[in-house]
C-alpha cells in the first residue's frame, strides 16, 4: 500500500512545483514610496561642464540626493548606500542609471566642489549646484527643505535638509526612499531593476 | 594598603573602554570627517567625555544627528554636543544616524586603510587612546 501512494503523491507535488514556476509574476511590490500620480519634474543646474537640464537624461533613471559638501554623516551615509546599489547593477544597467547629488549650499559648494564630491563617491555619479534662487526653486519643486543651522559666521554652518532619494524616470517623479530605507541595498536594487 | 589603591588606580584608569569603529573615507574635496567607536563606562562613577583630539584635524567636534519630519519626509541634521554623558554601565553608540565624533578641517586627505589615533579627553582629567580604520562606509 506504502509504494503505490509514492507514486501519485510524488506526481501531484511535481505538477504543484511546475505550476507554482509558470505562474504569472504579478507586478513587482515597490519597497520605496510609490507616487500614485507621477510628478512631471524639471531643471536646469549647474554642473562641472556647464548647465545640466533633468530633460536631457530623459533616456535614463535619475537618483538625485539633495545634500551639502560639509556633511560627514548623514549624505555620505546616503550616498554610499546609492554606490552601494549602483555597483549590483550590472554594466548594461549601470548605463541606464544616473545617480545626482545636488548641494543646496550653493554658497560654498560651487559646482566643481559638488561634482566632485559626487564623482568621490562612485566616478559616474554627477554633482550639480545653482544659483541660490534656483535651488530653491529646484527644492520645492521636489518638496525639500533645507535650513541652515548653527550658524557660527559665514561659512561656518550647518544644513538641515531633507534626506529623500528621489527616482525620476522619463521626466516623472515616480518613487522616493527614505534615508533608513535606501540602506537596503537589495530592496532598492529590487525596485530600481522593476523601473528600469 | 597600598595593592589596594593600585588595584582601585587601574580600576579607575579602566573606566572608559573604547571599541573600535572606523573613520569615514569621505571624498578629498571634504575637509570635514566622521569618526565612529563605541565607548562604554564600566566604572561606578558617571563619564563625561569633554573633548578629543587628532592629529589628522584641525579640531574634533562631538555631533547629535537631528531629525524631525516636514511634508511626510526625512529631514535630517546635525547638532553640536558641548560633552558627553555616559552614565554608569552605561555606552555610548558613535555611529552613523546617532551620534559622531566630526574631525573638522582635516590637514591632509585620508588614505583608505591608514589607521588614525583619537584621544579622547574626560572630565576627570583621565585620557583613553583609540586607534581608527579609515574606511569608506
Amino acid at each position: 500500500m506504502k509504494g503505490k501512494l509514492l507514486l501519485p503523491v510524488l506526481l501531484v507535488l511535481a505538477l504543484v512545483g511546475v505550476a507554482y514556476l509558470l505562474l504569472p509574476k504579478g507586478p513587482h511590490a515597490f519597497y520605496g514610496t510609490r507616487l500614485l500620480n507621477p510628478k512631471p519634474v524639471d531643471f536646469t543646474l549647474e554642473g562641472p561642464q556647464g548647465p545640466v537640464q533633468l530633460s536631457q537624461l530623459k533616456d535614463k533613471l535619475v537618483l538625485i540626493f539633495f545634500g551639502f559638501v560639509h556633511c560627514p554623516d548623514v549624505c555620505p551615509t546616503t550616498m554610499l548606500a546609492l554606490k552601494r546599489a549602483y555597483e549590483k547593477l550590472s554594466p548594461k544597467e549601470q548605463e541606464r542609471v544616473q545617480v545626482i547629488f545636488i548641494s543646496v549650499d550653493p554658497e560654498r559648494d560651487t559646482p566643481q566642489i559638488s561634482d566632485q564630491y559626487a564623482k568621490g563617491f562612485h566616478p559616474s555619479f554627477l554633482g550639480l549646484t545653482g544659483s541660490p534662487e534656483t535651488i530653491q526653486e529646484v527644492a520645492r519643486t521636489f518638496g525639500v527643505y533645507y535650513q541652515k543651522t548653527q550658524y557660527r559666521g559665514p561659512g561656518e554652518y550647518l544644513v538641515d535638509h531633507t534626506a529623500t532619494t528621489f527616482v525620476v524616470k522619463e521626466g516623472n517623479l515616480v518613487l522616493l526612499f527614505s534615508p533608513d530605507k535606501v540602506e537596503e541595498t537589495e530592496k532598492v536594487v529590487g525596485d530600481l531593476r522593476a523601473l528600469l | 594598603m597600598r595593592w589596594l589603591f593600585l588595584l582601585l588606580g587601574s580600576v579607575a584608569l579602566a573606566q572608559a573602554v573604547a571599541t573600535p569603529g572606523w573613520v569615514r573615507l569621505v571624498p578629498p574635496v571634504v575637509k570635514d570627517t566622521a569618526a565612529y567607536l563605541t565607548l562604554e563606562n564600566r566604572g561606578k562613577l558617571p563619564l563625561r567625555l569633554v573633548g578629543a583630539e587628532t592629529d589628522v584635524a584641525e579640531r574634533v567636534s562631538f555631533h547629535q544627528d537631528h531629525r524631525e519630519h516636514r511634508g511626510g519626509q526625512v529631514v535630517l541634521g546635525m547638532r553640536p554636543l558641548p560633552y558627553l554623558d555616559i552614565p554608569p554601565g552605561g555606552r555610548v553608540e558613535f555611529r552613523p544616524g546617532k551620534y559622531h565624533l566630526m574631525l573638522e578641517g582635516l590637514k591632509r586627505p585620508l588614505k583608505a586603510g591608514e589607521k588614525v589615533a583619537l584621544v579622547l579627553r574626560f572630565q576627570d582629567g583621565s585620557r583613553l587612546k583609540v586607534i581608527l580604520p579609515v574606511e569608506m562606509r
